[in-house]
């Protein structure tokens, strides 16, 4: 009896978790700053890769985790492109199993 | 652990009804629930945008088109903490003062939990793992059992993620692909995932954690505690928001809530027993900086546990001699002692 490995990505992790949307850009990147940004750490630090590079910074807000560690490795490692706050009171993400 | 290996140290409290996991979503309502049966009233869905300050001081708070004056305000924001910074408390941290959190809910049925873990109903079981998983960066991995599930996650230095180039929710697949990990989470299924900035600085994040109208608990404050074994964070900000609530209790016999008012939270804090320990292992940061306990170190114990324990007739040596062959050409004596000094002076 072999049992089943549940295959994970960042796709179906994603998935179980609530958003709700935020009309207001909670998020906003002054994307001009990036194409000159040679770290780029928000590709990497973010745990649901809101941030994503095709030619130029281009960020999603509904998926974000609300962490802030963008923040802080945008203004300290990259080109200080990114202001980041909370969603607006009562959207965002929300846990509810863990 | 290695990619393909893994050594453990086990322990069995003789009494394990000290430490309990809990499901934040259920323990912070019913916390909530019990503020409010004592008077609180609770406004939730609510952000607040801004602190109001006059004379030095803080006078109330601004969300969205409401203002409301207060004669205190406890922040407890988080480990960004926009308000401790707009009231001069803090600057923004370092990201090597920070770490990424992250982790896997993976529901599985009581008995199969309490069978694989050995437990019995009601008892649970926390493993810590470090090496493979983090991939030589500063960081581990987590596993502990709640009633009908498993919490598994990671907690990588903001640092090394971003510079390294590793995107950090990478780290998720690396530790639940070990087959170490697979063996424990086996026909379970992810229900949740979530992700937690971690402030590893310490109570020195802020340069005090009051001012005049405001203190701060929590991340918000750096109330948290990762000392490479246990990682603290909810007992602390629970008992930092209690010495926040006295020393408010007693400014208002007072009915002064200046910053001199206020200043006994600090004395609070450093006196708590919860708290002190944050204080305690204040170097823990800087020695878990340390890449060596990450990559070297986790393959020399699992490498010396392998020549020690497998039996293949090619003869043995003596343990020490072994550890001592596994060092050769990746770790200096030097630095060995040294880490090894370092780390009994710093737990």
């Amino acid at each position: 009896m072999s049992a089943q490995q549940e295959e994970m990505s960042l796709d179906k992790r994603l998935a179980l978790v609530s958003f709700s949307k935020d009309p207001e850009p909670f998020i906003v990147v002054d994307t001009k700053l990036c194409v000159e940004c040679e770290k780029k750490p928000c590709l990497y630090i973010c745990p649901a890769q809101v941030y994503s590079w095709q030619d130029q910074l281009t960020y999603k807000t509904e998926g974000c985790m609300e962490t802030g560690a963008c923040l802080i490795v945008c203004h300290k490692i990259g080109a200080k492109a990114i202001s980041w706050k909370y969603p607006s009171g009562g959207k965002g993400v929300s846990f509810k199993l863990g | 652990m290695t990619a393909d290996s893994s050594f453990s140290i086990e322990y069995e409290s003789k009494d394990p009804t000290g430490s309990f996991t809990s499901i934040r979503a259920k323990f912070d309502k019913w916390l909530a629930e019990q503020a409010e049966k004592a008077g609180a009233s609770l406004i939730t869905d609510s952000r607040v945008d801004d602190l109001v300050t006059e004379g030095g001081r803080v006078r109330g708070i601004i969300a969205g088109q409401d203002k409301i004056p207060t004669d205190a305000v406890i922040a407890c924001d988080g480990t960004t903490t926009s308000l401790a910074r707009r009231a001069g408390l803090a600057t923004m941290l370092e990201p090597e003062e920070v770490s990424m959190g992250m982790k896997d809910v993976v529901e599985l049925p009581a008995e199969r939990i309490e069978e694989r873990f050995g437990l019995e109903p009601g008892e649970g079981a926390a493993h810590v793992f470090v090496g493979d998983c983090s991939g030589g960066l500063r960081g581990g991995g987590f596993l502990y059992t709640n009633k009908d599930s498993l919490a598994l996650g990671m907690v990588v230095g903001a640092d090394d993620t971003s510079t390294k180039a590793v995107p950090s929710h990478t780290f998720m697949d690396r530790l639940r692909n070990h087959r170490r990990v697979q063996r424990l989470i086996r026909d379970g299924k992810t229900i949740e995932y979530d992700a937690h900035m971690i402030p590893e600085a310490g109570p020195k994040m802020l340069t005090r954690p009051y001012t005049g109208g405001m203190l701060v608990a929590g991340d918000a404050a750096g109330h948290l505690l990762n000392n490479g074994y246990t990682f603290r964070g909810v007992d602390m900000a629970i008992v930092s928001g209690v010495a926040a609530a006295q020393t408010i209790l007693e400014a208002r016999k007072r009915k002064d809530y200046s910053a001199q008012s206020l200043q006994n939270y600090e004395r609070k804090l450093r006196e708590e027993p919860a708290l002190r320990d944050m204080y305690t292992f204040s170097k823990v940061p800087r020695y878990l900086r340390n890449n060596r306990l990450y990559n070297v170190y986790p393959e020399l114990v699992c490498n010396a546990a392998e020549a020690v324990y497998r039996v293949d007739g090619n003869g043995k040596r003596k343990i020490y001699k072994e550890i001592r062959a596994q060092t050769k050409g990746k770790v200096s004596t030097m630095s060995l002692i040294r880490d090894l000094l370092a780390g009994a002076r710093t737990f």
